[in-house]
């Protein structure tokens, strides 16, 4: 509740109009349909059951409103929620640990990408699926800065972001990316959401 | 000994008569055992007699021991070892009643311990409960060679008919102290989280407290430096954020409780540092308190696994069959492990059985390990 103001406020600082507040799923969703929001902002727990109702609402506004993003907002790193939700579609739809409200440039900017189209995804879920430990990993062939890369891209951050990060030109980005895709015996995806898919089932394998 | 063979019948039936008596009228475990080793004492005429349980980790528990003067010749303890030609450890092995006639030409730990006592020659007789090798009765005495023929067929005799009475004190024990240890582990639990919160987060906010209160005090004369210690806040308050949610993950996991085992155990997985295997772990939602033993099971295993077993791959399979789920975690590390007291694993032993359902540990020595757990699937729960 309190959170919630909280983010109305900030979102409304950054221009944003919001235009419906929810306090349960069911709510939400009545909502979301009513409004057809271009992003909506979800906390993964909610009422009724204060589990995962926020999660199957997030699921359930992109399976009927393919032109809604949503934003996913979890009180832990949970990876198997984001893969769930992601593996759902990647475009439009983002999952952030509700801390990131806090640093305000970093949560507006995550707003803005869903609500453009793309993927986010915390970067401490990326950083716990590329820590994971695999027989004979592929990610042992990768150098560092295709490692840096790789997570980058796992993240939903586009080629021009990527350059931007790291000070490179795009053409430069565009030579990581492929080499690490043929590192990893993935095929080359064309548009950013597609890859960011590919990327994190490639990571969630065993 | 006694004088003739009716005289050695009415003997052992006034001694099993009493034990019956006990075992109806005081429901302490600890006297059952303590009255049959001064029953076998008594009927046999020898010196000294001991109760052992032979544990799962190779060691025997003496429950009690009797002597003609009063205190047990053989101390009372745990983590006895079990190895050698001592007659108690021949039983161990062979199952069948066994003696030694003479300890002083032995070697051995057990035996020095058996001759360090003050024990010449000692008969020794299993105990089996429910087909299952149990523990031993021992009879000692200080001479050598003073048991005649026949000594061993009395003591077994004796011991199955006491076997029951020993076998229902025995489980009222391990109940009991299984009990205790999981109010204890409880109490423990309490304790770190208390502790935890007070040293990082309470500390942290009342540090935040102390800046801000500084910042405000600062915002007219040096809003410079009223700026810093805002800064300076938000970093003490973001850690904070992320000491409670470490805090309350290691309470517990909200995933297993949100999406059940599987969705639980693949993140124990893509946690773990080494590469884990997952077989079969079914994705229907079971009863809470089985989905949490089995998650448990899990990340205990590869949290030993990681720590102790220097493995470099762990399989980890759960299997739903005939009302039971049975999991199993293996790895391909040093083995040598065992189910000590006050570990992890014990804990999780107390948590198995408290369900109705058991947990073995098998870690030969350079074979690696495979922590297997199995349970009932409660109903209506």
């Amino acid at each position: 509740m309190l959170l919630r103001e909280g983010i109305v406020r900030l979102l409304e600082e950054a221009g944003f109009e919001v235009v419906a507040q929810a306090g349960d799923a069911e709510d939400l969703l009545r909502k979301a349909v009513a409004h057809r929001p271009d992003v909506a902002v979800v906390d993964v727990r909610m009422p009724p059951s204060q589990t995962d109702d926020g999660l199957r609402a997030a699921l359930e506004i992109r399976r009927r409103m393919p032109d809604t993003a949503v934003l996913v907002l979890s009180q832990y790193v949970e990876e198997g929620y984001a893969l769930e939700l992601i593996a759902a579609g990647a475009e439009r739809t983002g999952y952030l640990l509700k801390d990131r409200v806090a640093d305000v440039d970093q949560f507006i900017d995550a707003v803005t990408r869903v609500g453009e189209g793309g993927s986010v995804l915390d970067p401490t879920v990326v950083a716990t699926l590329l820590g994971r430990r695999r027989r004979d990993d592929p990610l042992d062939t990768l150098t560092d800065r295709e490692r840096e890369v790789l997570g980058l891209m796992a993240e939903g951050r586009s080629n021009q972001a990527l350059a931007e990060r790291l000070v490179v030109t795009e053409r430069a980005v565009e030579k990581h990316v492929t080499s690490i895709f043929s590192k990893l015996g993935l095929h080359p995806a064309a548009e950013d959401h597609r890859r960011v898919l590919a990327v994190l089932t490639f990571l969630d394998s065993q | 000994m006694t004088d003739s063979p009716f005289q050695a019948i009415i003997d052992e039936q006034a001694a099993l008569r009493r034990v019956a008596v006990l075992v109806a009228s005081d429901p302490d475990p600890q006297k059952v055992f303590e009255c049959v080793c001064e029953e076998v004492g008594i009927v046999l005429g020898v010196e000294g007699t001991n109760l052992a349980r032979f544990e799962a980790d190779g060691t025997q528990t003496v429950l009690a021991g009797w002597s003609v003067n009063g205190t047990p010749i053989f101390p009372v303890g745990t983590g006895v070892p079990l190895e050698g030609s001592a007659a108690v450890a021949k039983v161990s092995r062979s199952g069948r009643p066994e003696r030694v006639d003479d300890y002083s030409d032995l070697d051995g730990e057990l035996v020095e311990m058996i001759r360090a006592a003050g024990i010449a020659s000692s008969v020794a007789a299993p105990i089996k409960v429910a087909g299952r090798l149990w523990g031993a009765i021992v009879a000692t005495t200080g001479t050598p060679n003073s048991y005649p023929d026949g000594t061993e067929q009395r003591l077994v005799s004796f011991t199955k008919l006491v076997a029951h009475a020993l076998a229902n004190a025995d489980a009222r024990e391990q109940l009991a102290t299984s009990r205790a240890r999981i109010v204890e582990a409880a109490d423990a639990e309490r304790r770190r989280i208390e502790r935890n919160l007070h040293d990082g987060a309470q500390q942290r906010l009342v540090s935040l407290a102390l800046i801000l209160r500084e910042a405000e005090a600062k915002l007219k004369k040096d809003p410079g430096d009223a700026r810093l210690l805002l800064t300076g806040a938000r970093e003490e308050l973001t850690l904070a954020i992320d000491e409670l949610r470490e805090l309350a993950r290691g309470i517990h996991p909200a995933i297993l409780t949100d999406r059940g085992l599987r969705v639980a155990v693949e993140a124990l997985a893509r946690r773990a540092p080494m590469p884990v295997r997952l077989l079969d772990v079914p994705a229907v939602r079971l009863s809470q308190p089985v989905e949490e033993a089995a998650y448990y099971l899990v990340a205990e295993a590869l949290t030993n696994a990681a720590r102790h077993a220097r493995a470099d791959e762990v399989t980890v399979r759960v299997q739903q069959s005939d009302g039971q789920l049975a999991v199993e975690v293996a790895d391909d590390g040093v083995g040598g492990g065992e189910l000590r007291n006050g570990s992890g694993l014990c804990g999780l032993r107390d948590r198995f059985e408290a369900l109705g359902g058991t947990l073995k540990v098998d870690s030969p020595q350079g074979d690696g390990t495979r922590v297997r757990g199995e349970l009932p699937l409660l109903r209506g729960l």
